[in-house]
């Protein structure tokens, strides 16, 4: 079985879709898998043809105003463009978005969808998880175990659809964590700490441009 | 002010909308957007202000000023095009990094108080019903986001068709 992940995320840095795929990966050990950030570089001709010859292909990446970010959008319009002659092939999403409801990431989903229509390929299945920029802070916590609970037990079906090229309905999960905590820590540990690095004091991230 | 956004050629656009009115402020592709990248620097380094330095490094800004947001935009697959969707991937600093709890899910906070409509135009010869109904849940999820009220949405198969809708620029 010939699996193409595409990291679609734009992040310069280590993003939330990188460290996912690293999660799916072990769970699909021993697979021919290849990987593309379709953010960061231009493809080659022949990068796009080990593309479109799969037997799944993946797609992750971060949710941006409800959908996929421009960048992304402008490689699947891309692909579309140069087509599939190989229509034998499923494919699955995994997308993170900085809500922390996973539920927010179904228009994305209904979206990779309509372009699995549009290409001819099998939609396969999306597995959306909520509160994406918390992950990198809980990595360390085993999949399937406390706050990792439910992405475990999500990425577990995902990937065993994967490895059976079987369809599923979408799978939405948060962290196994109270919203209102994430909400408190989100600023505490994650804004406000990012800004000071920045040499800005808390009041200045209200600031409005006049 | 009102804003458009639109995915046109200048000469299309011109040539379908000749009259604008004066308080109205186009934004349309110059061919040098850059991508957003998820860097957040206009929430946490320069807040309001995106740090890419391309001619569309202002669109909160922007915003905040607006009474009205015109969006034309040819449909791909359920969502915007990219020059549209790369406008609106940069327009983020409109809000805070800060959430709330809106209709039971969580959400940005505002960091202006303006009250905007939203009216968003695709247009494509071939719209599916469900990149159509991809489409709508869409335009509402953003109103939802952006806080915005009022919005009208419609989809049009050819230019002329687009034409007659957008009237009120």
């Amino acid at each position: 079985m010939k699996i193409c992940i595409i990291n679609g995320s734009p992040k310069a840095s280590k993003s939330t879709s990188e460290l996912l795929i690293e999660y799916l990966l072990t769970f699909i050990k021993g697979k021919n898998v290849v990987t593309y950030n379709v953010c960061r570089a231009d493809l080659s001709k022949t990068q796009f043809s080990q593309i479109q010859n799969n037997d799944v292909l993946i797609f992750a990446f971060p949710l941006y105003i409800d959908s996929l970010n421009s960048q992304l959008l402008r490689f699947l319009i891309e692909l579309e463009r140069r087509g599939f002659s190989n229509n034998n092939i499923t494919v699955y999403c995994l997308i993170n978005n900085g809500f922390y409801e996973g539920r927010q990431n179904y228009i994305a989903a209904d979206i990779m969808k309509n372009w699995c229509n549009a290409v001819g390929l099998t939609y396969g299945q999306t597995l959306g998880i909520g509160a994406g920029e918390m992950l990198t802070f809980i990595k360390d916590v085993p999949l399937g175990h406390g706050p990792n609970k439910s992405i475990g037990i999500a990425l577990q079906k995902l990937s065993n659809n994967i490895l059976s090229l079987n369809k599923g309905e979408d799978l939405f999960v948060s962290p196994n964590w109270p919203r209102f905590l994430w909400k408190i820590a989100s600023s505490l540990c994650f804004w406000y700490p990012r800004a000071k690095e920045n040499g800005l004091k808390r009041k200045r991230l209200k600031d409005k441009v006049n | 002010m009102n804003i458009i956004i639109h995915d046109l050629s200048n000469e299309q656009f011109h040539s379908l909308f000749p009259k604008i009115n004066d308080d109205v402020y186009i934004i349309s592709d110059s061919g040098s957007i850059r991508h957003c990248i998820g860097c957040f620097g206009c929430w946490i380094k320069t807040p309001g202000n995106c740090v890419l330095k391309d001619g569309y490094d202002d669109m909160g800004e922007l915003i905040s000023k607006s009474k009205k947001v015109t969006v034309i935009s040819q449909c791909y697959y359920g969502c915007y095009s990219p020059f549209v969707k790369n406008v609106l991937d940069r327009s983020i600093s409109w809000l805070l990094p800060f959430f709330k709890i809106r209709n039971n899910e969580t959400h940005h906070k505002r960091r202006y108080q303006n009250n905007m409509e939203l009216a968003v135009h695709f247009y494509g010869e071939n719209i599916t019903t469900e990149e159509r109904e991809t489409a709508e849940k869409l335009v509402k999820a953003n109103c939802v986001n952006f806080d915005v009220k009022n919005y009208h949405i419609s989809f049009s198969n050819s230019l002329e068709k687009l034409y007659r809708e957008v009237t009120d620029i």
